[in-house]
């Protein structure tokens, strides 16, 4: 139905003109053409414009456009309920967690008390900052921030640049085995961290033929991130090289021609042009690194990390605050102090986000994975 | 003679140059591949070749004494080498109940996810105020749903507590779709029915912070619809709901595959889905064959899954040549 009526209303809305023009009645052959438009246009309103076109329109024209209108006011009010009310189910963490880590834990008991706390202290916040032992010294890694930031950021910077190199050499380069490597990348995105974390551990645990043990050292993030193969190493490979197959190859060539060698190719004009694509995968290894508990918790036994320290939070809450290993504390009670634990854990990653959010949201746009 | 003589090297020459040039260009490949592939070799194949050989080997063997590992091998003989898979599938109590459940779970919610973070990814392309607040909001998600955050405010909090800490969730949660199924009378169909729906519904908001990178992708993937496609429409005054089936719904069917694959991988390794915390706690009482065993099972029927899946979704999908 739709499909054999909707070619036709726009021709007709284009010429509404004919009989309007016949009905000022100027015999002149010339005159006519140019007047009649501007009759309509300049003498009248929109509205009443819109009126004498509808009545040289057949009923169905007229039904098409008045749907037309209905859609494209009432869509707006749909919109908006559904965007408000998804983003209102997102952010309820994160209210919750503001609302409970800034209220002192007696107001957990009192059942009037949902969003808004009736006796707003620090104390918890306080308490939980201590729990978490993030105003311990940073020598012998004993600061969980310390020690996650350094992981991070050295870990992220690492990644990328190794993962820009594995990219390029993938996107640009045809050698014999290409395929298979790759393969191997493809198995590395697919292959859980799990399946593969206990003979890591061995080989970590004596490293080089036996003679180091690296674990519980920054090495065990360290070195693998430095070769391409630390968390989600794979996909890291995967955009980069998306994204540097998707450059001009005119670039390279010029360049060539120039006299520049390969490895000065990518190093002065190819990462130059990737410089989007190195932010946004740079900002997505700064997020892995910072929630990854998994393989920190697996290398590390004295080296606490942020998300290994929120994952142990309950224990430390007990022992820190209620000085009782077994506590009986009721989650009614503790979640007071979890809830701030988050906070303090993400504020760090909120804030990076807030600034950098366009980068984010549109690195990915322009890093070619799509297309 | 002395013509031959010169043009022979020349051409000799020519080709020799340009087969080093190859040559070099591919040497070059494998030096911009080389630390990724030391890496790989260290960090990646030889651990998963090594975990492989676990599932063949004695459980027992494998328990860390004092000297460290035996890595004793099963007798080959009378299908002894697999007794791993033997006790994982036979006789250990939850496996096989988890790998159901994850498997059921994923199907389920993961074409709901994909259509959901279509829609999202739909509205968000959209003209209108505030469009940047929402896009950041929806991808909000992204940065805390992959850390032990998410445990925290899901309510999964319980593992050391005194009590269940599922009813502090602070996730949203309503009995709305529930109540107005059973409202309805759909609920009471049948019992497998009630079933599917429960895990749909019970979930429903879990979906939107399942979905960050997906309407992400999907976003970007709008993004690229050329315009003359969208003006070829309009001019055709096609509606909105034609211009989705006709227009978004093909440009954007690559995507959908690369976010199908993207959603079951990630629902699939998440460190949170019961059979990895089975695979942990296997780990944790160093029952590392058991474990390997139970994980490389689990990730081959995942692939078989996912292989499957992809050759059917593949053939319907629409690919622009140029």
């Amino acid at each position: 139905m739709n499909t054999k009526q909707n070619p036709k209303a726009p021709e007709v809305i284009e010429t509404p003109t004919p009989p309007a023009a016949a009905e000022s009645g100027i015999p002149e052959s010339a005159i006519p053409d140019l007047r009649t438009p501007h009759t309509v246009g300049n003498g009248m309103s929109k509205k009443e414009a819109m009126q004498i076109r509808m009545q040289n329109m057949s009923r169905k024209e007229i039904f098409y456009l008045r749907k037309k209108r209905l859609v494209e006011n009432i869509w707006p009010v749909f919109r908006f309920l559904i965007l408000f009310g998804l983003g209102f189910v997102i952010l309820t963490p994160l209210i919750f967690m503001v609302s409970y880590g800034f209220r002192s834990a007696s107001d957990m008991n009192d059942p009037t008390i949902i969003w808004i706390p009736r006796h707003v202290s620090l104390k918890v916040m306080k308490e939980t900052i201590q729990a978490m032992g993030l105003l311990r010294s940073p020598l012998n890694r004993g600061n969980p921030l310390v020690n996650t930031i350094l992981i991070n950021l050295g870990c992220s910077v690492f990644q990328v640049l190794s993962c820009a190199v594995t990219g390029y050499g993938f996107a640009r380069f045809q050698f014999k085995g290409k395929k298979l490597l790759f393969g191997i990348v493809i198995l590395m995105i697919l292959v859980p961290v799990q399946v593969i974390s206990i003979p890591l551990y061995m080989t970590f645990k004596n490293f080089f033929f036996g003679t180091v043990n690296l674990i519980d050292s920054y090495a065990v993030m360290y070195l693998p991130a430095m070769t391409a193969n630390g968390i989600r190493a794979g996909l890291m490979i995967f955009i980069f090289r998306q994204f540097f197959r998707g450059l001009p190859k005119e670039l390279e060539d010029a360049a060539y021609l120039d006299g520049c060698g390969p490895l000065g190719t990518f190093l002065r004009v190819m990462a130059p042009n990737a410089a989007s694509a190195f932010l946004t995968v740079f900002l997505f290894s700064i997020v892995w690194y910072w929630n990854d508990f998994y393989t920190s918790s697996v290398f590390f036994s004295n080296t606490k990390t942020m998300a290994l320290v929120l994952k142990n939070l309950d224990a430390a809450i007990n022992i820190e605050i209620f000085k009782n290993a077994n506590a009986n504390v009721s989650a009614r009670e503790k979640i007071v102090w979890l809830e701030a634990g988050c906070l303090i854990s993400i504020t760090p990653m909120l804030i990076l986000y807030a600034c950098l959010q366009k980068h984010f949201t549109e690195g990915i746009e322009r890093s070619g994975l799509v297309g | 003679m002395a013509e031959s003589s010169i043009s022979k090297p020349r051409k000799l020459r020519n080709q020799t140059h340009r087969l080093s040039y190859e040559r070099r260009k591919a040497l070059y490949g494998y030096g911009f591949l080389a630390l990724w592939l030391v890496g790989t070799i260290l960090f990646f194949l030889i651990p998963l070749g090594k975990s492989l050989c676990y599932c063949f080997m004695d459980n027992n063997s494998l328990k860390p004494d004092v000297g460290g590992m035996r890595e004793a091998w099963l007798s080959i003989s009378d299908f002894g080498w697999l007794a791993n898979f033997r006790y994982v599938f036979v006789q250990d109590p939850y496996y096989k109940q988890h790998l159901i459940s994850v498997l059921k779970d994923t199907l389920l919610t993961t074409p709901l996810i994909l259509i959901f973070s279509l829609f999202i990814a739909v509205i968000l392309n959209q003209k209108f105020k505030g469009r940047g607040f929402a896009r950041a909001v929806f991808f909000l998600p992204v940065i805390i749903a992959t850390g032990p955050v998410y445990n925290i405010i899901n309510g999964d909090i319980a593992a050391t507590g005194a009590d269940s800490g599922a009813q502090f969730s602070t996730l949203f949660e309503t009995d709305i779709v529930d109540e107005l199924l059973e409202f309805l009378g759909v609920m009471n169909i049948s019992d497998n029915l009630s079933s599917v729906i429960n895990t749909v519904t019970t979930n429903i908001f879990g979906l939107v912070w399942n979905s960050g990178i997906q309407i992400l992708i999907f976003l970007a993937a709008l993004q690229n619809i050329p315009p003359s496609a969208k003006e070829a429409a309009s001019m055709e005054g096609a509606t909105a709901w034609e211009y989705f089936w006709k227009i978004t719904l093909p440009y954007v069917s690559p995507m959908i595959l690369a976010n199908f694959i993207y959603t079951i991988i990630d629902a699939f390794t998440a460190a949170d889905n019961s059979v990895m915390a089975r695979v942990l706690s296997k780990q944790l009482d160093w029952d590392y064959a058991y474990a390997a065993a139970m994980v490389w099972s689990y990730f081959l029927i995942v692939i078989l899954a996912l292989a499957i899946t992809v050759g059917i979704i593949n053939r319907y999908i629409f690919y622009e040549v140029d």
